[in-house]
């Protein structure tokens, strides 16, 4: 009885569930303020010959990390400009090389291309292991562990698969891709938890296809009615051009917002089942409500914007997405959320590290 | 000067994070938290964040701890200017608006072709060579096909290409000439930067026989090879790209615009510029080979009989569209002086 009631009392403080509390994303760029930034960091790498993008994209990145911030924490970017410069300067050459190879020296070019295609897993790692290891939350740094292996098998040896079963593996192959990216991501010395289904690829696939056709049906109907309706004004005294041209715009806005709704399709459907399915293991949960209309709404409303202010509005459009992805993004924290330790070693300079900070290649986390 | 300054600090290695307070006085740093002053450090051993405009100044110890402050515009006041007075200058972002598309066209349009132009001329020879070999083979096997022109026909123009680069001290184991059927050029001629011509049965019969009007536009040919055009072409498109990537720091999108630079080889749209220089060329060589702008003048009109008759031709609209005017040209064939 003593012990078993002993086993009793101790439970509650043995099995401590530490309290959860859910936070929001918050976002606080603003449009105005980020558009200063954007205008004078180009002004200045044009002046510098491209030199200073290196700054400017050091200089961004920090704009939108330090105004994103979890339960009252910023997050920081900490690359700092030479880094970046070494890594495109680099990326630079070796692009001008194979443009060169190509145009040049046909043949030359093609081994040049199987040299990129064993390189290209490499070059992914190191973009995620870079972006992440740069990543930094509460003073701790995220971290990447894929290996070159899996690497290849998920950027090569998949896609490959996927195409020669006609795409029909393709949404498998993604959710391969996506799981990759995302379970070897670390918080400190917290890993990553994701667990992908296929079945909701291959169910958000579908709809893309399914609204493709209907969609691609609708605006070859708009235009048929369009020209048929141009032919009959002919002869009553009307410009006909002018009734062509506004149905050219009307077609080109149609056509854009056909764009934005597939992509967002596939967009907001991934990303929410990907961040309700992360678990930063015992210390926050993720959740996810991208609306596919509103954001939909969101990717047209922005790209005409740049279309029609010759890309002037493509700050205000940076900060209006990055807000609304906020927007959308909850955590469930623990309460324990001090108790993350930064594993990152301490960085000696070994050729590897070098070679690793070389290269910047972004795939971008959504 | 004394500044005190509330904020976060971030202990080192963990997320463990303290409300705190940070003293500046003079070049003495102390950080205060849990009521107490827990560290005092000298202004030189710490690392500042750099500030831009909307995000909070961050301070790094020489530990690896972090502070972060909690007014977005809290800056140590002994800092010296820095670019974050750059991005809010408003009369700096307003004559950005100005500035950037102006500079971008000067990079783009001025500087670059330039940097190009003079460049192309230290290429060895070699270059151009395997440019123009490996380029031909490639277009040779995708885009022409046997020639079904008359053989008499074929051999007076070979035999006049003959004799014109010994007249013109031309060599003729550079200059090869070939002349072949092709659907995708249509009536056409085009030079590669090895000396590799090639003229279309299509151009053949649209110049009726004209053999002087063939030879103007060989000529024009040459004067492209003569005055390294292509390579001129490659050099711009790939430094241009390579300014715009540094620029925007956007390589990917660019690698789309640069794959068009094999393409632009092939169907030899150069600049107008070159064209002029190309039509320069052939007009002077007529003239040392004692012949009038006027065979030049009916190879051209040969294209706008055609461009009337047909104006939904592709191939042809293709061939003006990146031309100069070609009335213009015409005009300038036929009133040539030397």
């Amino acid at each position: 009885m003593d012990v078993a009631d002993s086993i009793h009392m101790e439970q509650p403080s043995a099995a401590q569930t530490p309290s959860t509390h859910t936070a929001p994303v918050e976002f606080a760029g603003k449009g105005g303020e980020f558009f200063g930034i954007w205008i004078v960091n180009i002004l200045l790498s044009i002046v510098t010959l491209g030199i200073y993008s290196a700054w400017a994209k050091v200089r961004t990145l920090q704009y939108f990390y330090g105004n994103t911030a979890i339960d009252g924490h910023r997050f920081s970017y900490l690359a700092t400009p030479m880094q970046i410069l070494k890594g495109r300067l680099l990326a630079v050459a070796l692009f001008a090389c194979y443009t060169l190879a190509v145009s040049l020296f046909p043949i030359a070019g093609m081994v040049f291309i199987l040299v990129m295609f064993f390189l290209f897993p490499w070059l992914i790692n190191q973009g995620l292991r870079f972006n992440l290891r740069m990543s930094s939350y509460r003073n701790v740094r995220f971290s990447f562990a894929g290996s070159y292996s899996e690497a290849f098998m998920c950027f090569i040896v998949l896609p490959f698969v996927g195409a020669i079963t006609l795409y029909l593996a393709m949404p498998w192959v993604l959710s391969k891709i996506d799981e990759y990216i995302h379970s070897n991501v670390k918080y400190g010395d917290k890993p990553l938890n994701v667990s992908l289904k296929a079945g909701e690829y291959y169910i958000t696939v579908l709809l893309v296809v399914a609204v493709s056709v209907v969609g691609f049906g609708l605006i070859g109907v708009i235009f048929g009615a369009s020209v048929a309706g141009s032919g009959f004004t002919m002869g009553e005294g009307t410009n006909p051009t002018d009734f062509v041209n506004a149905a050219s715009i009307m077609m080109f806005v149609g056509y854009m917002l056909f764009i934005s709704v597939i992509s967002a399709i596939y967009k907001a459907r991934i990303r929410n089942h990907i961040f309700n399915n992360c678990e930063l293991e015992g210390l926050a949960k993720f959740k996810s409500d991208v609306k596919i209309m509103p954001f939909a709404m969101l990717m047209l409303t922005n790209t005409l914007a740049i279309i029609f202010t010759l890309g002037l509005a493509f700050p205000w459009a940076k900060i209006r997405q990055a807000r609304f992805m906020a927007a959308a993004t909850e955590l469930e924290l623990n309460s324990n959320a001090d108790a993350v330790l930064d594993t990152m070693e301490e960085q000696k300079a070994s050729f590897g590290e070098e070679a690793a900070e070389i290269f910047d290649v972004d795939v971008s986390l959504g | 000067m004394s500044q005190l300054m509330t904020g976060t600090y971030y202990l080192a290695k963990s997320s463990e994070a303290q409300d705190a307070q940070l003293h500046v006085n003079g070049d003495m740093v102390s950080l205060h938290y849990q009521g107490q002053c827990m560290h005092v450090f000298d202004m030189a051993d710490l690392t500042q964040s750099s500030t831009i405009p909307g995000v909070p100044m961050e301070v790094i110890f020489p530990d690896g701890a972090k502070f972060t402050a909690d007014d977005v515009t809290a800056r140590f006041l002994n800092r010296r200017a820095n670019l974050e007075t750059l991005e809010k200058n408003k009369t700096l972002i307003i004559a950005s608006i100005v500035l950037v598309p102006a500079f971008m066209w000067f990079v783009l349009m001025v500087l670059m072709p330039r940097i190009a132009q003079s460049s192309v001329a230290y290429l060895p020879d070699v270059v151009a060579e395997q440019m123009g070999k490996q380029a031909f083979e490639v277009i040779e096997r995708t885009l022409l096909e046997p020639s079904v022109t008359q053989e008499v026909q074929k051999q007076q123009i070979k035999q006049q290409w003959q004799d014109t680069l010994v007249a013109l001290e031309l060599s003729p184991d550079k200059y090869q000439l070939h002349v072949y059927a092709s659907e995708f050029f249509g009536p056409n001629a085009f030079a590669l930067p090895n000396g590799t011509v090639v003229i279309t049965d299509d151009l053949i019969k649209q110049l009726q026989g004209n053999s002087d009007a063939v030879l103007a536009v060989l000529l024009h040919e040459i004067g492209h090879v003569e005055h390294q055009h292509s390579l001129s072409m490659v050099a711009q498109s790939v430094s241009s790209a390579v300014a715009f990537a540094m620029i925007f720091g956007d390589i990917e999108g660019i690698g789309e615009i640069l794959l068009g630079t094999g393409s632009t080889l092939v169907q030899s749209q150069f600049s107008r510029n070159m064209e002029r220089e190309a039509d320069d060329y052939a007009l002077a060589k007529l003239n040392q080979l004692g012949k009038s702008g006027d065979a030049f003048a009916q190879a051209m009109q040969s294209f706008l009989d055609i461009s009337d008759k047909h104006s939904d031709e592709k191939s042809i609209l293709h061939y003006l569209a990146s031309h100069p005017d070609t009335q213009e040209r015409i005009d300038k064939a036929k009133n040539y002086k030397p």
